[in-house]
């Protein structure tokens, strides 16, 4: 039998996420035993493993955006769902360690025009981001600006790097590991959801703190 | 941070009631027996213990059959045999599970997750592996949430009770900000399968005009599709493919639409295209079988024939007939070792039910007839009359191959007997009547074709035009006389039947009820959607003798 490279890759791709998709459902069985060491390491493993699947998800996009532009899946989410999923799956990722919170303006509409897993995955990353640098609380906003629907976290971190900030401004690639992978895949699923001409886009500031910002037309 | 005044914190909590998880039974389907564990792992995280597990469609549709389920996740590749896509299929169409039991599809790749998302038929939701215990947790809160909100929408739909069923989507749609996309979307449905194009059309503008979201405009063109404006349709789908070229539905309308447009080259590069993405869909492979043999593309036909049994092993969808596709078309080829081979694979299927005994006879006919075994042919013909005599029918195709059988081995007034019934059960199909006409031409026998089929055809048009007429002019009493001679004549001609019903429930709304009337009208359009499932005035007539039973408090009769 001869093995085609590509399909090599794929079929392995594919037991390697449904594997971590196994490790990460056993670890999340893993109880609670109040002894901080334990719980500690557990909850490392956790992260970790979490983080690992996240990344290996924003790849696989990428991977796939450099042949054909994506195409986001839109159809009607409501932001009101999309926050409290996201702060939960912030919360369950952070567990304690580090504040999250979330708040939505009452001008927010009911249901808003998306892709909700590839949206999700951009404030996801934000998210995973924030954990790593931030001192002690992430907050998670949503709002309307421009007319556009602004998803926001934000975090009381040292801020971005200005090279980062410097280069998401003028939308030329980031450097292509760690953050700035995230960022640039941030971007383009931002940029994928366009409406009536205009283009979503990912605005980073710094303001005590990075303030991550996807607007979605 | 910044204090942001305007936002409140309480808006992000759920709102609803909360979700009695507890009580919940799930089913978990996935062919790796570690996911399946995983999963029923992941589902006990928050409370779902009643869990049953299943490793391929075949063992949850057992399963579904045995005992009623709230929710089924279910994983999109299922291994050899049918996917998830093709189990939510059969489990909806054939009703095995309500429209109120979640259904979520679990997909590894992207790519499928948008064949998922945009299918005729989507889950109610669908989870991109791996997630979390969390995200599960959180989605599956928010359908039960919807369920709920369209918990009036479904009662009055289960209880085919649809113009109520559409005032409960107009309430969600006026006052549930939050469900005004997914309460128009079931609106549209069921506005289409009233007959109502036109509001349809209107309702899908409307969701356009918020954004163009692909199912809208499918739904868009399936309405301009049956007010027959089919260069509008045409038009709309060819851009959404453009845009979402993994909309498997969208080519499946773009077939019929071509259809309609007598352009059968362009259906069947449609369906082509269709396949490509999605080959294991059995109803799609039949309909591309069909079309290439219209085609005269043998070799198409063939293997998608040749799939449809394959692939759809075991399914729903698959029927004797398809076995007599695949024969006759081998035969056309002139590969009777093929035909053999097709016979002797699928003997234990085929020799199971009549109707598939049927199809090996006058394969068997066929097949003898062309290498000059007259007493073959003569042998299969006995034991088809055999089967007849019994009652047994095969589709219009396969007794029309049937009569051409008969008239080669000159037994014609048999061929005859034959082809009249197919033709008095399809007086308005033009394929069928052309295909009658090529076997009497073949025989040279066209002079005779010619008058059987007239007479054939005639006395059913004649007695169905003159039912129409006299009830449009208000004399229902004699209409009804006259459709049920129709019916009579022809007892499996679906628009004959249809007619009836509609005559029937007309005379009982002006002269008061009549038990055995309405029996008769139960009985037709039961039989009129056994032989045109789907067929577009089905629902609007089911809701109309609906009515007239509440109007006189009949209770409908299990359906025996």
């Amino acid at each position: 039998m001869k093995f085609d490279g590509t399909d090599l890759y794929a079929a392995l791709i594919h037991e390697l996420k449904n594997n971590l998709g196994l490790l990460s459902m056993t670890i999340e069985s893993i109880p609670q035993q109040g002894e901080t060491e334990h719980d500690a390491a557990v909850d490392a493993a956790r992260l970790l493993c979490q983080s690992v699947v996240d990344r290996l998800q924003q790849a696989l996009l990428i991977y796939k955006a450099i042949n054909q532009p994506i195409q986001p899946a839109i159809d009607a989410y409501s932001p009101h769902d999309l926050v409290r999923e996201t702060k939960d799956r912030a919360m369950a990722l952070a567990r304690g360690r580090i504040h999250v919170e979330a708040a939505l303006a009452q001008d927010v509409p009911a249901i808003w025009f998306f892709d909700r897993d590839l949206i999700e995955m951009a404030l996801i990353n934000a998210i995973h981001n924030s954990l790593a640098n931030a001192r002690s609380t992430i907050r998670l906003e949503a709002n309307m600006k421009e007319g556009c629907l602004a998803l926001t976290v934000r975090d009381d971190s040292d801020g971005y790097p200005e090279d980062i900030l410097a280069s998401v401004a003028a939308n030329t690639p980031c450097q292509s590991t760690g953050t700035g992978l995230g960022l640039q895949f941030s971007r383009v699923i931002a940029q994928s959801h366009d409406n009536q001409g205009r283009q979503g886009e990912l605005r980073l500031h710094n303001d005590q703190g990075a303030v991550f910002c996807l607007l979605l037309p | 941070m910044q204090g942001t005044s305007n936002m409140s914190l309480a808006s992000v909590q759920a709102s609803d009631a909360p979700v009695d998880f507890g009580a919940l039974r799930a089913l978990v389907v996935d062919d790796y027996p570690g996911m399946r564990n995983g999963l029923r792992l992941t589902l006990s995280n928050f409370g779902i213990i009643k869990v049953q597990l299943a490793a391929n469609a075949a063992e949850a549709i057992f399963q579904v059959k045995s005992k009623p389920y709230d929710l089924i996740l279910c994983d999109f590749n299922l291994g050899e045999g049918r996917d998830g896509q093709q189990l939510l299929e059969e489990l909806r169409h054939s009703n095995l599970i309500s429209i109120e039991t979640v259904f979520m599809m679990v997909t590894a790749e992207s790519y499928y997750e948008k064949v998922v998302a945009t299918a005729e038929l989507a889950p109610d939701d669908y989870m991109i592996k791996p997630f979390s215990a969390a995200l599960l947790c959180n989605r599956l809160e928010c359908i039960l949430q919807r369920k709920r909100a369209f918990g009036h929408v479904y009662r009055h739909f289960l209880a085919q009770e649809l113009e109520a069923s559409i005032a409960a989507c107009d309430e969600l749609i006026r006052g549930k900000p939050k469900y005004v996309v997914d309460a128009l979307r079931f609106k549209g449905e069921l506005l289409v399968t009233l007959g109502r194009f036109e509001e349809a059309e209107a309702l899908y503008q409307q969701v356009i005009a918020m954004r163009a979201i692909p199912w809208a405009r499918l739904g868009l063109a399936r309405s301009l599709h049956l007010q027959k404006k089919d260069e509008a349709a045409e038009e709309e789908l060819r851009d959404v493919l453009e845009h979402v070229p993994e909309m498997v539905a969208a080519y499946d309308l773009l077939a019929d639409v071509c259809l309609s447009k007598k352009d059968a080259p362009a259906a069947q590069a449609a369906l082509e295209k269709g396949v490509t993405i999605s080959a294991k869909t059995v109803r799609r492979q039949q309909k591309l079988g069909e079309i290439a043999h219209i085609n005269g593309d043998l070799d198409t036909a063939r293997t998608a024939f040749s799939n449809v049994l394959e692939k759809g092993r075991h399914s729903i969808f698959v029927t004797p007939a398809d076995f007599g596709n695949l024969c006759r078309v081998q035969l056309e080829q002139g590969d009777l070792k093929g035909v053999a081979d097709t016979l002797k694979i699928n003997k234990s299927t085929l020799q199971a039910s009549q109707e598939g005994q049927l199809v090996m006879a006058v394969t068997q006919g066929m097949a003898h007839t062309r290498t000059g075994n007259l007493q073959g042919a003569a042998k299969a013909l006995d034991e088809a009359a055999t089967l007849r005599a019994s009652g047994t029918r095969g589709d219009a195709h396969l007794m029309l191959d049937l009569a051409g059988v008969c008239m080669a081995g000159g037994r014609h007034d048999e061929a005859d007997g034959i082809v009249a019934e197919v033709a008095r059960n399809a007086h308005d199909s033009e394929a069928l009547l052309a295909k009658a006409r090529r076997i009497y031409d073949e025989a040279g026998r066209a002079d005779a074709g010619a008058s059987v089929l007239a007479s054939a055809t005639s006395g059913v048009r004649k007695l169905n035009n003159e039912g129409v007429v006299l009830a449009q002019r208000g004399d229902y009493k004699t209409a009804v006389d006259k459709l049920l001679m129709a019916c009579s004549e022809a007892p499996y001609n679906p628009r004959i039947m249809m007619n009836a019903v509609w005559v029937i429930l007309k005379y009982i709304d002006q002269v008061g009820m009549d038990e055995k009337m309405i029996e008769a009208a139960r009985r037709y359009l039961e039989e009129a959607e056994r032989q045109a499932p789907g067929h577009p005035r089905i629902a609007g007539l089911r809701m109309n003798l609906k009515e007239m039973e509440n109007r006189f408090g009949i209770q409908r009769k299990a359906a025996g």
